[in-house]
């Protein structure tokens, strides 16, 4: 096969390729709902298509950052800030995932707990901060 | 003419124990007639022990009633077309015990899924080369990432929650407030169907 038809070949497999992740990855947030979420909490509706050009962008330059393998020279205090970033933006990825909505309704009802819902919500937070803790200090040394 | 009577059913209501209702205590009333008093105090239905924990009072039923017994009133029905009561036996309070077990059970298993997650996703592959990428040093266990990366992960469910224990951030319902009222709504409105004596469609088996 001629050079020039191998890779126009495999610029349309990378492009559609591209295409339906893009297309996935943007119905996956949308689904969870974080965005609205977070307009709603900051009270910035009118900012709305600057978010979602952020997002576009934030996944470009992730997908740089995946097949690249230039490095900079920041310091710690650089990575804790990208560190906490990434987690703040889990953290309501996991918020925001059914298996917690859905699931507390049914406690609320079975077990007849309303006062100490608040309490609970906290047992799955700090359940998830001392699990992540656990797995990087200790049990990925394992 | 005759007087009108503005009848709005109370939604839902909570008793305890066996007793008898009067008007009042599942509608409002409004009106100018001179048997206010009487039509508020009129009993409307005695609940038994074979009520079990539900009883849905159409406002049909009562309507018809009210007619037969009071022929020169017009009775109109504003609201919910029905009243769902609880019945408890006694007064429960939430055990404490049991909200500590709950507790630890939404502890562990959170610490769990949250770990098999960061498997799933390779993070720890991820960190090391993102910690590369940005110092140019390579760490196999790059901390001053992960550990700002679980306090956020933290923030970021109290944000989504809109909650810190009782405190809230602000006056907005949390998504887990509004989930809770939906499948409080799906269950009345499943009541509402079936044990609505009216509907004589039985339950699913």
């Amino acid at each position: 096969m001629p050079p020039l038809l191998n890779s126009l070949i495999e610029l349309i497999i990378g492009f559609a390729g591209g295409l339906a992740v893009g297309g996935g990855y943007v119905a996956f947030i949308t689904v969870l709902g974080i965005v609205p979420r977070l307009i709603q909490l900051s009270k910035t509706e009118p900012f709305l298509n600057i978010y979602a050009a952020c997002i576009l962008l934030g996944s470009l330059f992730g997908t740089f950052l995946s097949f690249t393998n230039i490095t900079w020279n920041y310091s710690f205090v650089f990575i804790m800030i990208w560190g906490i970033l990434q987690g703040i933006f889990n953290g309501m990825l996991a918020a925001a995932l059914t298996e917690v909505l859905n699931v507390f309704p049914i406690l609320y009802k079975r077990i007849g707990i309303e006062k100490h819902t608040m309490w609970l919500l906290m047992a799955i937070v700090f359940g998830k901060i001392a699990g992540s803790i656990f797995q990087w200090v200790y049990f990925v040394k394992q | 003419m005759a007087e009108q009577v503005y009848l709005r059913m109370k939604k839902n209501m909570e008793i305890i124990g066996y007793q008898e209702l009067k008007l009042k205590d599942i509608a409002y009333l409004s009106t100018n007639a001179s048997e206010k008093e009487k039509l508020e105090n009129l009993p409307i239905y005695r609940i038994t022990k074979k009520d079990k924990n539900i009883v849905i009072l159409d406002s049909f039923l009562i309507i018809e009633h009210l007619n037969h017994d009071f022929t020169n009133l017009e009775f109109q029905l504003i609201g919910p077309p029905q009243t769902i009561i609880r019945i408890q036996e006694k007064k429960k309070s939430p055990s404490v015990m049991i909200a500590i077990g709950v507790w630890i059970l939404l502890f562990v298993g959170t610490a769990m899924t949250i770990m098999n997650f960061h498997y799933d996703v390779s993070m720890q592959e991820v960190h090391q080369k993102i910690h590369y990428l940005l110092t140019g040093q390579e760490k196999e266990f790059p901390l001053w990432l992960q550990i700002p990366y679980s306090f956020g992960l933290g923030i970021g469910m109290l944000l989504f929650f809109n909650h810190w224990f009782n405190k809230r951030f602000n006056e907005e319902p949390s998504p887990l407030e509004v989930e809770i009222y939906n499948y409080q709504q799906d269950l009345d409105n499943y009541v509402i169907h079936y044990e609505n004596k009216l509907n004589d469609a039985p339950p699913p088996k």
